[in-house]
């Protein structure tokens, strides 16, 4: 890898120098010689970190986010109690007081709803999971269900962007961002952190600040591939220049550029001839990676038929593990549409069959490809939902935000398979062992990364900035 | 200082530090200067345990002060001067054990080693501390004189050029006059020269020449954009609401005003005090009122479900960080949950600042159903449709006072009509009545009620009437009997509205608060609405008759409350009710619950009665007991004493007398006028006090629901008192901002022109001028221009032509690579600084450059090509829209702009003051591809193959001239010429690819040339477009 070009991100030395003291927001006064030394470690790396910290388990992250908060008690974490209760009032001592949303929070009568699906135990860790979820059961082995998972969030908007930059608040690079800028990449051809988000699905808004780099620079921010014919922002020539002219007239504009540099050795000029080299590679390496029509008919059947039609999340499901294959630090799907606040029996049922055959073919796809353990792969939303129903008890009922408990999995790179950790109350209201707040998870993904995340910080307006802000702690019981 | 011989020019160390890394060894011993050299050192490793946080603050000790660091502590002192081997800091420092090691191991914190010795070698010269830099009073440093002055244009230049000398550098020469003109039309007006502007340019060698250059671009209208450009990174200008819904909004006259201000010359203490006070000024008008949209174009939040208060606390920190930011350069942001780690500055302090702008009538919500626009505002139109608006309400004015006049005239009518009064106690108007004796029960239950049957309510489910559907314009009265099971802190009894917080409860509205009865007329809560309280609470457990009068006049006193027929003690809660009530939701009275709201559970209601009309009191004293009325009726006149007389003739007036019902219907004939130009007239956020001065608490870790202490507004104590005749409001913090002994305001703004104009400001971090920031690097030129920009009246242009007029700014950016090892961030400006352009440069170039740019000031924002392909897809413009300047292109803050985020735009979240500047293969493409771009190539290449015909040459030369600013030279006319060749070649050989490339945007193309030639021509411009010297300021 030629470093000039490599990252497409970084350059000859005078640029990458000044960088590098960007980077670090630090004056050129206290800047030392093993700091420049270790500049040109880094750039070879593409991140800012010369060498992890711990021990890498993972070296890149496929995050399957299920935004709109899935039913945590209708999917992973089982309790027959609110069966038993079903319609009787939330009592006060569960709830304690604590804020509920201004959509049920008003609610003259909260009454509690049990899991109208069947729980079974799977594999021999006997990992519960609702019937809803027969293929992720089937890989019960391999994954490990948190089922202890909090947050201060009650609204969708601040809890997605807690999740992903660990505030609530606009502003912070998101958990992609921040591993690019870390970490770098492992394949100068494409982004380091790719988002593919469902097509055509209704549910919450996302936003691109949800993978964004706030404060860090923009090339960290994440790059995410359209389901139509430019899979990024203009990545295909206009109508009428075809490769091959493209070609010529980039040797043209390098032409110039060369003529440029005789009569100014500005490095700056050095560095555009070598992004538009790369920007024609990715004309090329972009195409190839988005192009699933190469993958053979048995994993078109593994990821499910709806994988061979673009923009659905098993197609992206298919090209997460092509991107991973190629290297790519961060891959980040999301998949609206789990907001149950009524009607969820069926559209629970729905999200779910549109989710979990791909997530857990990926899972064994990447398994069967030695991928898996190097991979880290994350499934679940922003928060959990409420024991009680919103609005009137019905068969049609729905299920409030709940940010006080919520389940996710995780399976690959260091992740303990076969395995549950932390308990909620038999009324899935409060957690009852080893709770995980969102920093927590943060902490731990990081650390799975061999990132110690008290340490991949950025200075900006007069502090060091962290993914975990002043928080978090690694949860070893997770880790393999 | 001990040793004399030790003072070495301060200034070596900086170019000491840029030396590469083998020649370092050979440093000579060097002045070291606390605030430059040790500050970052002990506020990066040592103040979060020793520095202003005290909740955070270990062992007592404090090293940000000039005591902590020399005082003794147990036995040991900080800092002893000379000595470091007695120095406790030194020691700690270089102690090896963990235990006494600082920063301990655990904090993650660890010193290098050549910060280790610049600790040794600063003590070694005496530790001497000094305050930072940025709260000391700007000082007026000697101008440094030049030996050589050959070259030098004002003043600047002396303080740039001593340095340099210093660091044995010597300046680059002045640029080229075609260089010159595009740099400074680029800086001044974000457009390229036109050639006749730089053939003008480059032949007029009078003396002067160039600041008349100067001046023609600072008076010209593209000036004001430019400014503006940046100062909506400032204001975190959006056209959308942002969060996660992120509706459109209206607030680009704001948008209009600053470019206008600028190209009005307006001074910068006049731009601050209008933006962040106008409204406070003595007689403010519409244009004073304006301004202060400034404060409200943070992102605001609609999101079902969301707590109020806490966005209300975050929209007035977003003021807060943003007034810190913008004007101190200061991170206040961080004393939001505690005292400031780095800079003097504590979390007390910082509620201080922030109950400034804590004291309007806002919602932390906006209407998810209603479109309002969140309170306060103003109403945004012409001079003469507000004058308009005045002479409707003029004449509802006159025409109440002719009604009030009404009575004594019709005293003998009156008279008569008592004589032969009906027996009957009429009571017309009655347009509904429900006595639940229908009621079939269910969720809420049929009950006994105070006639035959009632109802009681299960608080979940509504319960509807036919009619309600009441405008603010109208009179109308209500009548029930109620009981509640306990003193309710909230709960609905009726309304006509479709929500609460989700349709800022616009409509009318009965409700139980903290146990009082309320009735409220709501626009938008709180800004625009009416509500009166019962002053004693509702009593429990007891049927009691509530009645409702209400009068049209949309004012608080013309609502009265009624509890068992006789008018109820009220206070006013508000009383700025003027915009419609109507819209949304059902259009007639439900009672007993609302969507998301808390319902009348337990409640029970019976009798409920709904008017068309204002009942008077006998009438309504009649609905309570069914006699009051029919009594007076038939007493004997001699018997009916006076206060009975008055209350028949008001129950006269209101229904049997014919003047009064003129009167009465040509009012509201009036009101309903001026409701509806009302209606139609759009409003504009802007910032309004509320009558009553909220109280600020300090937030416990900055937690909406945790308030603690209460503070009143204030500055903080490191920085100048606020004089005691300024009030403590916005206008008072405005002027101590302005007041000549500010030491940020000026030196904040000072650095942010020069940052325009040379890239990097004086003190590189632009946005925190604190412990954490940078220091700058001419720190005497710094104050010299800030005390020069105080002393001119804040005279921003005339700045501009200071610093753009200096030899500095006008030097050569060429590089050599001896000068990019010394310096390669070009902090010293022994050249011109060069970088790439700003997104909306980059576009407007190729924009003005095909011709295709419109050059419309103002208006609404517009949708061009790339707003169909951002994450949210618009649908694009057609026509002008397409070509307007990058400063009207519609912001969608939680999907902005593709191509403009691609080249680093500000997000426009939150208050920005420096953008990034990236470069990734990501921007080569959207240069290459992105239509916009493709377009103006295209349309270039038509308009120069016009001009020249065949002649290829001469069409090249233009078109490198138009994109660059300058004439090829003879290896690039070369370049240029296979260029064109090669792709003449191509499409001609593939007509069919010349067709398809010129189908590329809106504009057509000219029939009467050739497609290939039109298409080389277009490819041409297109290389162009990308070439260095079209998207770098050089």
């Amino acid at each position: 890898m030629k470093p000039e070009i490599c990252t497409g991100y970084d350059s000859s030395l005078g640029m990458s120098r000044r960088r590098f003291l960007d980077r670090f927001g630090m004056g050129l006064g206290s800047i030392a010689l093993t700091d420049l030394l270790r500049a040109n470690e880094q750039r070879a790396l593409g991140g800012v970190l010369p060498t992890t910290h711990v021990p890498p388990r993972a070296k890149r992250v496929i995050y399957l986010f299920q935004s709109g908060g899935p039913s945590q008690m209708d999917l992973f974490d089982h309790k027959p109690m609110l069966k038993k209760m079903q319609g009787k009032e939330l009592p006060d001592e569960i709830r304690r007081g604590q804020r509920l949303t201004a959509m049920s929070g008003n609610q003259a009568s909260l009454p509690l709803v049990g899991s109208p699906f069947k729980f079974t135990r799977h594999g021999p860790g006997g990992t519960w999971m609702s019937d809803l979820l027969p293929h992720t059961s089937r890989i019960a082995d391999e994954i490990c269900v948190v089922k202890s998972l909090y947050t201060e969030a009650i609204n969708h908007g601040p809890a997605v962007t807690h999740l992903q930059t660990g505030s609530q608040f606009p502003g912070r690079p998101s958990m992609g961002s921040w591993l690019s800028y870390g970490l770098g990449t492992e394949n100068a051809e494409l982004p380091s952190f790719v988002v593919l988000v469902t097509k055509n699905k209704g549910g919450q808004p996302l936003l691109t600040r949800l993978w964004g780099s706030g404060f860090l620079a923009s090339r960290y921010q994440g790059v995410r591939f359209r389901s139509g014919k430019d899979p990024v922002l203009y990545l295909n020539n206009p109508p009428g220049i075809d490769n091959a002219n493209r070609r010529r007239m980039l040797d043209r504009l390098k032409d110039l550029h060369q003529a440029e540099l005789q009569n100014n050795s500005d490095p700056a000029i050095e560095d555009r001839i070598s992004q538009y080299e790369m920007a024609f590679k990715m004309q090329t390496s972009i195409p190839e990676v988005t192009n699933l029509s190469t993958e053979p008919d048995y994993i078109y059947k593994e990821y499910g038929e709806e994988s061979r039609k673009p923009g659905t999340f098993a197609a992206n499901c298919l090209m997460a593990r092509r991107l991973a294959e190629r290297g790519v630090r961060f891959i980040q799907l999301y998949h609206p549409g789990w907001d149950q606040h009524g009607g969820l029996p069926k559209g629970l049922a729905g999200q779910c069959k549109e989710t979990d055959r791909a997530s857990a073919a990926l899972v064994m796809d990447l398994k069967r490809r030695g991928l898996l353990e190097d991979t880290l792969v994350i499934w679940g939303g922003e928060f959990g939902r409420t024991n009680y129903c919103q609005g009137k008890l019905s068969a049609n009922f729905g299920r409030d935000h709940h940010p006080r408990c919520f389940s996710l999995w995780m399976a690959g790179g260091g992740v303990r398979g076969g395995t549950s950790y932390g308990e909620t109350d038999p009324f899935c209201y409060n957690i009852a062992t080893d709770p995980v707040h969102v920093h927590d998870f943060h902490a731990t993904i990081l650390n799975l990364l061999g990132v110690d995340h008290e340490k991949l910080t950025f200075k900006y307006q007069g502090r060091n900035f962290r993914l975990t802000d002043v928080h978090g702690k690694v949860i070893k019981g997770i880790l393999a | 200082m001990s040793n004399p011989e030790m003072r070495i020019p301060a200034l070596l160390l900086a170019a000491w530090c840029l030396l590469p890394v083998g020649a370092r060894a050979e440093s000579p011993a060097k002045q070291i200067d606390f605030n430059r050299d040790i500050r970052p050192i002990l506020s990066n490793n040592c103040y979060p345990c020793h520095g202003p946080d005290e909740k955070k603050r270990k062992a007592d000790l404090r090293l940000d002060l000039r005591d902590g660091l020399y005082s003794d502590h147990d036995g040991a002192r900080p800092v002893v001067g000379g000595k470091p081997g007695e120095s406790e800091l030194y020691k700690r420092i270089t102690a090896q054990k963990s235990g006494e090691r600082m920063p301990p191991p655990k904090s993650k914190l660890q010193l290098k080693t050549n910060e280790v010795e610049l600790i040794r070698s600063w003590i070694e010269q005496g530790g001497a501390w000094s305050g930072h830099w940025s709260f000391r009073s700007l000082e007026k440093t000697p101008i440094p004189d030049l030996a050589e002055s050959a070259g030098a244009r004002n003043s600047i230049d002396n303080f740039i050029r001593s340095r340099l000398r210093e660091e044995g550098l010597k300046p680059s020469p002045e640029a080229s006059r075609e260089r010159l003109i595009r740099r400074l039309t680029l800086d001044l007006t974000g457009l390229p020269p036109t050639l006749s502007e730089i053939d003008a340019f480059v032949e007029d060698d009078h003396p002067g020449a160039y600041e008349k250059l100067v001046d023609r671009l600072l008076s010209s209208a593209a000036y004001g954009e430019r400014m503006a450009s940046d100062w909506l990174d400032v204001a975190r200008y959006s056209d959308t609401y942002g969060y996660q819904v992120d509706r459109d909004r209206f607030v680009w006259p704001w948008r209009d005003w600053v470019v206008n201000a600028f190209n009005e010359g307006i001074s910068y203490d006049r731009f601050l005090e209008l933006q962040l006070a106008g409204d406070l000024l003595p007689g403010a008008g519409d244009e004073e009122i304006l301004p202060t949209t400034f404060n409200r174009l943070h992102s605001q939040k609609v999101e079902g479900g969301s707590t109020p208060e806490e966005f209300r606390v975050e929209y007035v920190a977003d003021r807060t960080h943003t007034f810190a930011t913008a004007f101190l350069g200061l991170t206040f942001e961080c004393a939001r949950c505690h005292d400031h780690k780095y800079d003097p500055l504590t979390q007390r302090e910082y509620y201080k600042l922030f109950a400034f702008f804590n004291n309007i009538d806002e919602f932390g919500l906006y209407a998810y159903f209603t479109g309002s626009v969140p309170t306060p505002t103003l109403l945004y139109a012409p001079k003469a449709h507000k004058q308009k608006i005045a002479d409707a309400a003029e004449k509802i004015t006159r025409a109440e006072e002719e009604l009030a006049k009404i009575p004594d005239t019709r005293k003998p009518d009156f008279e008569k009509w008592l004589a032969a009064r009906p027996a009957e106690p009429a009571i017309p108007g009655r347009i509904e009545h429900q006595d639940f004796e229908g009621h079939k029960g269910g969720a809420n239950s049929s009950i006994p009620g105070v006639e035959g049957k009632a109802i009681r309510l299960s608080g979940d489910d509504e319960y509807h009437l036919k009619q309600g559907n009441f405008k603010r314009s109208v009179p109308f009265s209500l009548a029930l009997w109620m009981k509640t099971p306990e003193v309710k802190d909230r709960a609905i009894v009726f309304h006509r509205s479709q929500a609460w917080t989700d349709a800022g409860s616009r409509g009318y509205q009965l409700l139980l608060e903290k146990g009082k009865l309320s009735f409220s007329l709501i626009h938008f809560w709180p800004g625009n609405a009416l509500r009166i309280r019962t002053r004693v609470p509702f009593e429990v457990n007891k049927w009691v008759h509530v009645a409702i009068t209400y009068d049209g006049s949309s004012r608080a006193d013309g609502a009265r409350l009624f509890l068992d027929g006789v008018p109820a003690d009220c206070e006013i809660v508000r009383d700025n009710l003027f915009k419609n009530i109507s819209g949304g939701g059902r259009k007639s009275i439900t009672i007993g619950a609302r969507f998301r709201d808390k319902g009348f559970s337990g409640g029970e209601i019976d009798e409920f009665q709904v008017f068309n009309r204002q009942l008077s009191a006998l009438e309504i004293a009649q609905v309570h007991d069914g006699r009051s009325l029919r009594d007076a009726l038939a007493k004997s006149r001699a018997s009916l004493d006076a206060r009975l007389v008055g209350k028949l003739r008001e129950y006269y007036l209101h229904t049997a007398d014919d003047a009064w019902k003129k009167g009465l219907e040509q009012i509201r004939s009036l009101r309903e006028a001026h409701n509806n130009i009302i209606n139609g007239t759009t409003e504009i956020m802007v910032m309004r006090e509320t009558g009553k001065v909220r109280q600020t608490h300090l937030l416990v870790r900055g937690a909406y629901d945790k308030p603690g202490a209460p503070v009143e507004a204030g500055t903080p104590a490191i920085l100048p008192a606020m004089k005691q005749q300024g009030a403590a409001n916005r206008l008072g913090l405005a002027r101590w901002l302005t007041a000549p002994e500010h030491p940020l305001t000026s030196r904040v703004m000072i650095n942010r022109l020069w940052q325009m104009c040379f890239g990097l400001g004086l003190v590189r971090t632009t946005e925190d001028f604190g412990s954490q920031g940078q220091s700058p690097s001419h720190p005497g030129l710094l104050d010299w221009l800030s005390l020069r920009f105080i002393d001119s009246g804040w005279d921003i242009r005339g700045l501009l032509r200071t610093i753009v007029t200096s030899a500095t700014y006008r030097q050569d950016s060429r590089i050599s690579p001896g000068l990019i090892e010394k310096d390669p961030e070009n902090i010293l400006l022994a050249r011109g600084r060069r970088y790439r352009l700003r997104a909306e440069v980059i576009r407007d170039n190729a924009l003005s450059s095909s011709g295709l740019l419109v050059r419309k000031i103002g208006g609404a924002p517009v949708r061009p090509y790339e707003v169909a392909v951002s994450f949210k897809p618009l649908k694009r413009d057609k026509g002008e829209g397409l070509y307007r300047r990058s400063l009207y292109t519609f912001w969608k803050r939680t999907a902005p702009a593709p191509v403009m985020m691609s080249l680093d735009a500000s997000k426009r979240e939150v208050c920005t003051v420096r953008r990034e500047r990236t470069s990734s293969p990501l921007q080569a493409l959207v240069l290459m591809n992105d239509p916009q771009l493709v377009e103006a190539a295209r349309v270039l290449g038509q308009r120069l193959l016009k001009k020249h015909a065949e002649n290829s040459a001469s069409m090249l030369g233009e078109m490198f001239r138009m994109l660059t600013g300058r004439k090829p030279g003879d290896s690039e006319k070369k370049i240029l010429n296979r260029l064109y060749k090669e792709q003449l070649d191509f499409f001609q050989a593939n007509p069919e690819q010349a067709e398809n490339f010129l189908k590329t945007g809106d504009a057509a193309a000219d029939k009467d040339l050739a497609p290939a030639r039109l298409a080389a021509a277009g490819a041409v411009a297109n290389v162009l477009l990308n070439f260095d010297e079209a998207v770098m300021k050089r």
